[in-house]
């Protein structure tokens, strides 16, 4: 198969290339937070990144949170317009560069998440026994955990920081728990977001929380797919506004879906529902990132389709799906477990 | 020219004037003083510059984007007025004695609307003749902190200050030495030299440094001094090895993770 026919393909070009731009871009487009592109990416691209190009749209949530709103709040609610003022531009902000990509931010964008499927790929490569999908009922209570974090962490520890009802240090702890702050910072070199803060019990805590957690990740990311994507609260925060982007998922079921299923297990966040649902036509999930996986695997004409503005602009098609199964066989065959396999096994006739 | 000769054209004594008039000079916290914050604390009154030697000196504040405002020195005191956009400022004072030119700079942030405008707009502006400049101002949310080194550049009428000493004292007492390169470029470690510092506490005080050059052109000596507050490095408080260790335990949970699951899958597919 043509690689550059091959959407996989295209979306890792895609997220090399933004990942370049948004952890090193700041040579480009400037060192201050001021010089950045938007101030509100609707993805995770760090602020604690010197060399980043735009910070991720989180961040002033959990500022706004605690020193405007929170504040606004303490002051007696007399200002609240004015303390609201600062989130709903930062909101409109995500919501106009939002539109344009919906959840594919996360699928196509994403710095974390393309580090995650890049240690995937590696894990594939090494020849890492991966697990195909995790299983419906694991993947079904996870899903409310990316909600309680966004809730928590990125909005409701912030507002009581602000309004005084706890201590500073939880006025912004997303960031301090994000594996994303210390890949980013990692990725420019820069390793002093690493480490274990013995300020006080908040902060102990938070730090353990953030190390273990980026650990996990990373071995997690190995054999399984999109680990940290699963709890992030950007997702949850895309899931709220995917009503109003112009790409879609969308599928046209046939009786024929009852038999197949390749779609839920191709889809890197296990969201079996796209294989379930017979009845919505846009079935762009709370947990899907846009990726085009499900779309690549669906063996049938049109089932399933990215639609932008409702004009198809990848749609499954059997003529696509069998040399792309031929070419994803390939690819998972030659890991270098395979090659050592292979090299064992010519070399054995000799040794007789 | 020695640099270790300049007296401070200014001292400064800088402050947060919280709502409490009374606060003066109560940037330093003791150490070990705890995290108790409240959203009093993130109230912002006006800031105030203190010269010690304030007669014949002229203030003007720099706005980002680069319109400027005249400051009213009174009784030694500077009070930073509002201007409603966010981002850094810079207040130059400066002194004109006929021979002698002096001026100090100082880079303060200050909060409202967004501005619109890069601080690289406002430290690339010739402000003054002789002018020390950060390069770059920690960015927006971010310190000076000790035992960083930083990058400064030296500009003489628009152009770079070649061969320069420059100077780097503390409130502390500590002084650092360098000289700027052909690019008039120069970096300053800035010294970690807080005192009664408890290893594993927090310490939230903050300090002065200030950095001096000196140069002559047809007769007229210019002085120049570069002012900003500096903290207690975080490496006091925060222990990379342990990082690294914690991460270490949270690959091997993910990777004993793995295989349980894989063993779970294999059972399954038997």
């Amino acid at each position: 198969m043509n690689p550059m026919k091959n959407l996989s393909v295209i979306r890792k070009l895609v997220q090399i290339t933004a990942f370049i731009f948004f952890v090193y871009g700041g040579t480009l487009t400037g060192y201050y937070l001021a010089d950045k592109v938007t101030g509100a990416l609707p993805a995770l691209s760090c602020a604690y990144d010197m060399q980043g190009s735009d910070l991720c749209t989180l961040i002033p949530f959990q500022h706004q949170m605690d020193h405007r709103l929170g504040e606004a709040i303490a002051g007696g609610g007399g200002n609240l317009m004015m303390g609201l003022m600062p989130t709903l531009i930062t909101l409109g902000t995500f919501l106009i560069l939002f539109v344009f990509l919906n959840k594919a931010f996360c699928g196509w964008i994403c710095p974390l998440g393309t580090f995650q499927e890049l240690l995937h790929n590696l894990g594939q490569k090494l020849g890492l026994r991966r697990r195909e999908s995790l299983d419906h009922g694991l993947v079904r209570r996870m899903r409310p955990v990316k909600w309680l974090i966004l809730l928590l962490l990125v909005f409701g520890f912030p507002l009581m920081t602000g309004i005084g009802w706890v201590n500073h240090d939880l006025g912004d702890p997303f960031c301090r728990i994000c594996p994303s702050r210390i890949l980013t910072t990692l990725a420019t070199g820069d390793s002093s977001q690493l480490y274990l803060d013995n300020a006080n019990t908040t902060t102990l805590v938070l730090s353990l929380i953030a190390d273990f957690m980026f650990g996990l990740m990373i071995a997690l990311s190995l054999t399984i797919r999109q680990p940290f994507c699963r709890i992030c609260p950007m997702l949850a925060l895309h899931a709220v506004f995917r009503k109003l982007g112009l790409l879609r998922l969308v599928k046209n079921a046939t009786p024929r879906c009852d038999r197949c299923g390749l779609c839920a297990k191709a889809c890197p966040m296990d969201i079996s529902e796209i294989h379930t649902e017979m009845q919505r036509r846009d079935v762009t999930f709370e947990d899907c990132t846009l990726c085009g996986r499900c779309v690549e695997f669906c063996p049938y004409k049109d089932v399933l389709q990215l639609k932008y503005a409702m004009i198809p602009v990848f749609s499954a098609d059997p003529a696509y799906f069998k040399p792309r199964k031929r070419a994803q066989r390939n690819w998972e065959q030659n890991s270098l477990l395979s090659i050592l396999k292979s090299g064992h096994a010519t070399l054995k006739p000799k040794q007789s | 020219m020695n640099a270790n000769l300049y007296p401070a054209a200014f001292v400064l004594m800088f402050c947060f004037m919280m709502p409490a008039p009374d606060v003066v000079a109560q940037t330093a916290a003791k150490p070990g003083s705890g995290p108790e914050h409240t959203a009093e604390q993130h109230r912002r009154g006006p800031k105030k510059i203190a010269l010690t030697d304030s007669k014949g000196a002229v203030a003007r504040l720099w706005k980002p984007d680069l319109t400027t405002l005249p400051l009213t020195v009174e009784h030694g005191n500077i009070t930073l007025p509002r201007t409603g956009v966010d981002n850094y400022h810079a207040v130059v004072v400066e002194k004109d004695r006929g021979h002698l030119k002096e001026v100090l700079i100082r880079y303060e942030y200050m909060h409202g609307k967004p501005s619109g405008h890069s601080t690289s707009e406002l430290t690339a502006a010739e402000k003054t003749p002789f002018e020390i400049v950060p390069d770059p101002v920690p960015r927006e949310h971010q310190h000076y902190r000790s035992d960083q080194r930083w990058n400064f550049s030296l500009r003489f009428k628009g152009t770079p200050a070649v061969d320069i000493p420059v100077t780097l004292e503390t409130s502390h007492g500590t002084r650092v030495n360098a000289v700027s390169d052909s690019g008039g470029e120069f970096s300053l470690h800035i010294p970690d030299d807080f005192p009664d510092l408890k290893e594993g506490e927090r310490d939230k005080r903050t300090a002065e440094f200030s950095i001096s050059a000196e140069t002559k052109d047809n007769g007229i000596l210019y002085r120049t001094m570069l002012s900003a507050a500096y903290r207690v490095k975080p490496s006091h408080w925060q222990s990379s090895g342990l990082g690294v260790a914690v991460t270490g335990f949270g690959m091997l949970a993910g990777v004993l993770l793995g295989s349980i699951g894989l063993t779970e899958t294999k059972r399954k597919a038997r």
